[in-house]
């Protein structure tokens, strides 16, 4: 009894990192990188690399992958114009459904999204520990 | 060349200094880091002509340094009808750079493609005196007047610095206005 205790406690500490480093699958083919979609790089400090569905931009989901290739976030990017129509954004895909923090900040506009917007950011692991920096 | 505007290259990183560098006027794209705000430093410049004017990107965000003209996606024209309209394009990493020469007199202003809608622009006074009343200062119409050009946002016409400004300054900042 003590031997499959320990065994199994032992399974539980290896598999510990896994669950606290968040999901790494990548996401499918209908994902696109968006540095090779727009102008900008392949990594973007704060947030990591990005990929999006094309066919649901502006607003995405936009998914974060960090350094270490972990899915870190997924991100909605709202232009300030469809806030004042009142657009309504439903159903959106996420790239994981465990969601540990969430931050929502304001852009100027950038390269795929040359509006003023929102970023929705929902962190799938602590937004201290991803490496996106 | 038509127009008297000498584009130079597009650059990437920094220039070694030499006797022309000593010559050119810097205008910085600035962005905070989480891309929130946005400017080009300094927003208000007057230079004479055949200055050379370089803008550099600080690499905090992805910026252009686009002329309000027909050419540039049917924007209003809001330089001298004799000058030639430029683009830098996406200018991506830190120390990006593009550079013109202007030698037509007269007031350009110019945009940031990404964010001209939260206010990006800037204004270049290309003038040999600091007289208001001369023919070629006279300021742009807020509305283009021509049915096919974009009119321009709320953002864009608040924030450029005014003509009396610029010419009693020299040097407007885009971060201490």
């Amino acid at each position: 009894m003590k031997k499959i205790i320990a065994i199994c406690a032992t399974l539980l500490v290896l598999t510990l990192p896994a669950f606290a480093a968040g999901p790494k699958k990548m996401p499918d083919a209908s994902y696109k990188k968006v540095s090779e979609l727009v102008a900008l790089p392949d990594f973007l400090p704060g947030m990591g690399t990005l990929y999006v569905n094309p066919s649901t931009l502006p607003v995405g989901p936009f998914l974060a992958y960090d350094r270490k290739g972990t899915l870190v976030s997924t991100i909605y990017m709202v232009p300030l114009s469809d806030m004042e129509k009142h657009t309504a954004f439903t159903g959106l895909a996420t790239g994981s459904n465990q969601v540990k923090k969430v931050d929502i900040t304001f852009n100027a506009g950038h390269p795929g999204v040359e509006s003023p917007h929102y970023h929705v950011t929902l962190w799938h692991v602590n937004p201290e520990s991803a490496m996106v920096k | 060349m038509a127009g008297g505007l000498w584009l130079a290259s597009l650059t990437l990183g920094r220039f070694c200094l030499s006797a022309e560098d000593e010559d050119v006027v810097e205008i910085s794209m600035r962005s905070t880091e989480d891309g929130s705000i946005v400017t080009f430093d300094p927003i208000g410049l007057l230079v004479r002509p055949g200055q050379r004017i370089r803008w550099v990107n600080d690499g905090n965000n992805v910026h252009t340094a686009t002329a309000y003209h027909p050419k540039n996606d049917n924007h209003a024209l809001r330089i001298p009808a004799a000058a030639v309209p430029w683009d830098s394009g996406y200018l991506v990493n830190p120390g990006d750079s593009f550079e013109v020469r202007l030698t037509v007199e007269g007031i350009y202003d110019y945009y940031c493609i990404p964010h001209e809608m939260s206010g990006m622009v800037g204004r270049i006074i290309v003038s040999t005196s600091r007289d208001y009343n001369q023919a070629s200062l006279k300021p742009y119409p807020d509305s283009p007047g021509v049915e096919e050009w974009s009119p321009l946002p709320d953002a864009a016409l608040r924030n450029f610095p005014p003509i009396p400004a610029i010419l009693e300054r020299g040097r407007i900042g885009g971060s201490n206005r």
